[in-house]
Formats: structure tokens, C-alpha cells, sequence
């Protein structure tokens, strides 16, 4: 989201139905949670991507937005996703200890507990972020990650940010 | 701790002249930089004096906050350090926003001192410079009984109304002193050697007014639970929230006045960052049915909380300055004070104390995680 380009991908990303899926606005049947996933380049990242050469099962249901680091993720990026309409919005990033900047995570945990906390405080569905580290080495848990995330966000039904019209 | 009687015949304000004036003759103090009314009686500015006559004139606590103290310095120190000594005459929630933006690197402290009053509140400007006379009357009424109508809402509910967590060198202490009198203190050693030198001798036991400060502390912390948890309930959720802002016009003045925000080019002004063009405008409101022009109102305001509630100091300039009357500040507290407390963080109250984004501890937090 550091130009333009990756400002309208993001949006774009969520509002632009996949094959398949339509809006709830349209009438859609099956509810398909849309995750935004930022993921940290040299951890999750590669995580993600080795879950998908591996071809381990998971739901197709996230948008993944790649950063150089968790510590990139302004709260405000995921606010913005949150308001654009996703369902769910991930942070992941390297395992503390392991980051590439050394210690850009444990930036992110604070700033992540600060973009809960606001959340929670004016009573805006903190359970649909999460922050998950998950290393280059395993597309397991990235997979894991994904299944589990998508469940609960099922269970948690469609952001009703969505379809707010005056936001 | 101790202090030193000051006679108030003529008001506070002429009261803490006189004290300045001492300190600007005893030449520790090269300027000062105070709030004074301006020609027309309708408002109050901040001067930078150099002249000690000018002092006379000048009003320390005065009823309204036009300008955040905060925002006054940090133009004076614009260009680096003022390489002469000045004082700030500020309300203690003035100084912490200076603290705040010193931590930000908008400020710089060198040869700044501060001096601080118990502070009743502040009236809405908007009412003030309607009729300044009877205002006048209104607040010395404030100021007699420590209570009144016309006080900006975060007033009604600050706690840190006098020096305790608030780093200055000099404090005015009115709560509960007799009328017509008030106390002076060297809270900083700088501040007493500063008093040692204008000749005010600060030898007198101030344990009296450090338990009237309590007494008023307990009460206004009793308001602050109090409306914070009835705002709570009123602003949980996106519906409420969207009520509770429906009114503002997108004018960004709640952010041009606040003193933390010190951003020159705001994100949520910048063109890049939230302007989308027509072709995504469009599917967004074929998405939705419809969406709401000028746009990014919500995004505004939890942005901006994102970004500085953290700093808040709930000065309330931002509800003062908004011209639709959106309860900007009271929403701050609320969701300031929860996220202050989830890192122990008190903002200004020292600039020892890192901005809790920019530190970290390598064991923390890990309720937040999923590891
Ligand atoms: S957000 Fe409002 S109350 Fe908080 S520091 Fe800024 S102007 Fe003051
Ligand atoms: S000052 Fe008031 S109307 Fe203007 S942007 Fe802020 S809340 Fe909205
Ligand atoms: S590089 Fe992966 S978290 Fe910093």
C-alpha cells in the first residue's frame, strides 16, 4: 500500500468477486470469507508459497499482499482492509528472534496489540485479525494457518463493513 | 515538598505576572513565552516576550485554549534549539503534548522550562468569544469553586489537572488555597534554583493543597469512569460509531489543531494514500449499492486514533475546533485510555519514557500472537 498501485490492488482484491463468488450487496449464496493476508517476504511468504508447491489443501480465500517486513504493516493497512470489507486480516510474519531485520517483529506484536486493542475497544469484531508467525520452512502451518483462520471467520459470518454504504 | 505564598488580590493572572516579571528581572529567564489576550478581548494568543512590561498584561490561565501550548513551541523550535532560555507558561496538558512531540523530534527542549497551574478546564472557545464578559465572570466562578458549566467535556474528566506526572520546573498550586492567595513551587530543581534567584523564598509546607489536589483527583477520576463507560456502550460498534460521527464534514480541523498530530503531509489528505479513482469508485458503490462522498470518513477518525491515541493527553483541542460539534476528544479518551494502559504508558509524563511502538520487549504480549 506504499503507492498507489498496491492502494487500489487492495481494494480491488476484495471487491472484485472471484469466479464464482458473488457479493452479499449482489445476492450471493454460500458465504466465502475473503482474508487479506500481509505477509512478510522472507517468512510467511515463502511459507505461503510453499504450501502452494507442495499442493497441501487449503481454502482459497486469501488475498495474499507481500511486504519486506511484518513490521511494514501500519495499522492503518489493516484498517483500511477492514473497512474495504474483508472478512478477515492476517499479519504474518517471521517467528520472533527469527526476523531478517532482527527485530522487526517484535514491532509488529506491539503494534499488532495496539490495532487489536483499538478494535476491541470501540467494539469492531477483534476477532477477525490475527497475527500468526510462520517461517519459510513451514508450509504446514501456513496451510494450518489459513484452514483454522477461514473457519473461524465462516463461523464469524461476512463483515458487515461490507455493505455500509455511509463509512 | 514547599512552596511559597503568592497574593492574588488581582486575580491569578496578575498574581503569576508578578512572578514572571521577578524571574525575567533576576535575568535566568530570557523570554517567556505566555498566553495574552489579544486587542479585540475576544480570544487569547501566545506571546513570546522579551519585553518584561509586556508581562503585565499577560493571562497564564486563561478561560479558553485557542491555541494547544504545545503547538506554539513547537513552531518556536521549528529550525532546532532556542539558544536562550525561555519559560512556557502552559496548562499541564499543554506541556505534555510538548513532551509528546519532543519524543516525535518536533520539539526540541533544550533551554525550554516550563511552568504549569492547576487547571479547572477550559470553556469552548466558540462560547468564549460569543461574550468574553460574562465568560470572564463564569469561569473566575470556575476558578473560585472548582466546578462550573461551560468546560470543554475532556475537561470535566482530566485527572491531570496539576504537576503530578507532568514534567515541569515551576507549578501554580490553586486548589483549595484561601481566596486571593496561591502557591508557588519549584517542582525541578531547575525550578527552584530558578525561584532561588528571583529572590522567592520557597520554605513554606504546601501539604495542605497536595490534599485538596487529591480530593479533586478522586472526584474528576470518578466522572472519568463514569462517562467513559456510558460512552462505551453508546459508541460500541460500526452502526454507533457511524452516529456518533455522522455529523462531520470532513473539514481534518480535529487533526490541524491537534497538537500530536504533526504529520506535514497528513496520509489521510495525501492523494496517493486514500484517493482511489472514478473506475474504483464506482465498483465499490455497485459492491454496496451506494457510498458515501466526501469518502474515508471512518478511516479518518480510527486512523487517527490509530496513529495518536497513544499521545493523547485529551486536551479536547480537537472537539473545540470542530465546527459540527463531533465528540472527537471523548472518543479519544476512551480508546486512548485502554490502549495507554495496555502498555503502561502514561503520555508526557516523562521523556525518559520511549512511544510504546517504538520499543519493545523480546517477552511480551503473547495474548496478541499466535505462535
Ligand atoms: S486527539 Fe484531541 S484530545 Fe487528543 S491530544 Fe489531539 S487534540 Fe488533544
Ligand atoms: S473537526 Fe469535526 S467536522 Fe471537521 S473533520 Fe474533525 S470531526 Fe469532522
Ligand atoms: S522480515 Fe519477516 S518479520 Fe521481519
Amino acid at each position: 500500500m506504499a503507492d498507489d498501485g498496491a492502494a487500489r490492488q487492495l481494494d480491488k482484491e476484495i471487491l472484485s468477486p472471484k469466479p464464482g463468488i458473488q457479493s452479499p450487496a449482489e445476492g450471493g449464496g454460500d458465504f466465502q470469507p475473503r482474508i487479506v493476508g500481509f505477509l512478510c517476504n522472507w517468512c510467511s511468504y515463502a511459507g505461503a508459497d510453499l504450501a502452494g508447491v507442495t499442493r497441501l489443501k487449503m481454502p482459497p480465500s486469501m488475498v495474499a499482499i507481500r511486504v519486506m517486513c511484518s513490521s511494514r504493516v501500519d495499522p492503518l493497512f489493516v484498517l483500511k482492509a477492514f473497512l474495504a470489507g474483508a472478512d478477515g486480516v492476517l499479519v504474518a510474519g517471521c517467528h520472533p528472534g527469527d526476523c531478517h531485520y532482527q527485530t522487526g517483529n517484535y514491532y509488529t506484536r506491539r503494534r499488532f496489540a495496539l490495532t487489536l486493542k483499538v478494535l476491541e475497544e470501540l467494539g469492531l469484531e477483534a476477532n477477525r485479525v490475527r497475527l500468526s508467525w510462520v517461517s519459510a520452512s513451514e508450509g504446514g502451518r501456513f496451510a494450518e494457518v489459513v484452514t483454522e483462520f477461514t473457519e473461524t471467520i465462516r463461523k464469524a459470518g461476512p463483515n458487515p463493513a461490507k455493505t455500509e454504504v455511509f463509512l | 515538598m514547599t512552596g511559597a505564598t503568592i497574593q492574588a488580590k488581582n486575580g491569578v493572572n496578575g498574581a503569576v505576572s508578578a512572578v514572571l516579571k521577578s524571574l525575567k528581572d533576576s535575568g535566568c529567564v530570557d523570554a517567556v513565552l505566555v498566553p495574552t489576550r489579544v486587542k479585540s478581548g475576544e480570544t487569547f494568543v501566545y506571546l513570546l516576550i522579551r519585553n518584561p512590561k509586556m508581562l503585565d498584561s499577560c493571562a497564564p490561565l486563561p478561560p479558553v485554549m485557542p491555541v494547544q501550548g504545545a503547538r506554539a513551541l513547537q513552531s518556536l523550535t521549528r529550525h532546532g534549539k532556542v539558544e536562550q532560555t525561555v519559560l512556557c507558561v502552559m496548562r499541564p496538558c499543554e506541556v505534555r503534548a510538548s513532551i509528546e512531540l519532543a519524543k516525535r523530534r518536533q520539539v526540541d527542549l533544550e533551554n525550554v522550562l516550563f511552568m504549569s497551574l492547576d487547571c479547572p478546564g477550559a470553556l469552548r472557545t466558540r462560547d468564549y468569544v460569543n461574550d468574553p464578559e460574562a465568560l470572564d465572570k463564569r469561569y473566575q466562578g470556575i476558578l473560585n469553586n472548582w466546578e462550573g458549566d461551560g468546560l470543554r467535556p475532556t475537561c470535566e474528566t482530566c485527572v491531570h489537572f496539576s504537576c503530578e506526572d507532568v514534567p515541569v520546573d515551576l507549578h501554580v498550586g490553586l486548589v483549595g488555597t484561601k481566596e486571593e492567595e496561591a502557591v508557588i513551587i519549584g517542582v525541578s530543581k531547575r525550578g527552584e534554583e530558578l525561584l532561588d534567584k528571583a529572590g522567592i523564598e520557597c520554605s513554606e509546607d504546601v501539604s495542605a493543597w497536595q490534599v485538596e489536589v487529591e480530593k479533586a483527583r478522586d472526584k474528576k477520576a470518578g466522572n472519568r469512569s463514569k462517562v467513559v463507560s456510558e460512552l462505551k456502550d453508546k459508541a460500541a460498534g460500526m452502526d454507533n460509531l457511524g452516529l456518533l460521527f455522522a455529523d462531520c464534514i470532513n473539514c481534518h480541523n480535529c487533526m490541524r489543531v491537534c497538537p500530536i498530530c504533526y504529520c506535514r503531509q497528513c496520509f489521510f489528505d495525501s492523494s496517493d494514500q486514500v484517493r482511489l479513482r472514478a473506475e474504483d469508485y464506482f465498483a465499490k458503490a455497485q459492491a454496496r449499492g451506494g457510498i458515501r462522498f466526501p469518502g474515508d470518513m471512518m478511516q479518518f477518525h480510527l486512523g487517527r486514533i490509530y496513529h495518536m491515541g497513544l499521545s493523547c493527553v485529551g486536551c479536547g483541542a480537537c472537539e473545540d475546533g470542530c465546527p459540527m460539534d463531533v465528540p472527537v476528544s471523548q472518543v479519544f479518551a476512551f480508546a486512548g485510555d485502554e490502549v495507554q494502559k495496555t502498555f503502561d504508558y502514561v503520555p508526557g509524563r516523562s521523556t525518559d519514557e520511549p512511544i510504546p511502538t517504538l520499543t519493545y520487549e523480546e517477552d511480551e504480549l503473547h495474548e496478541y500472537e499466535d505462535a
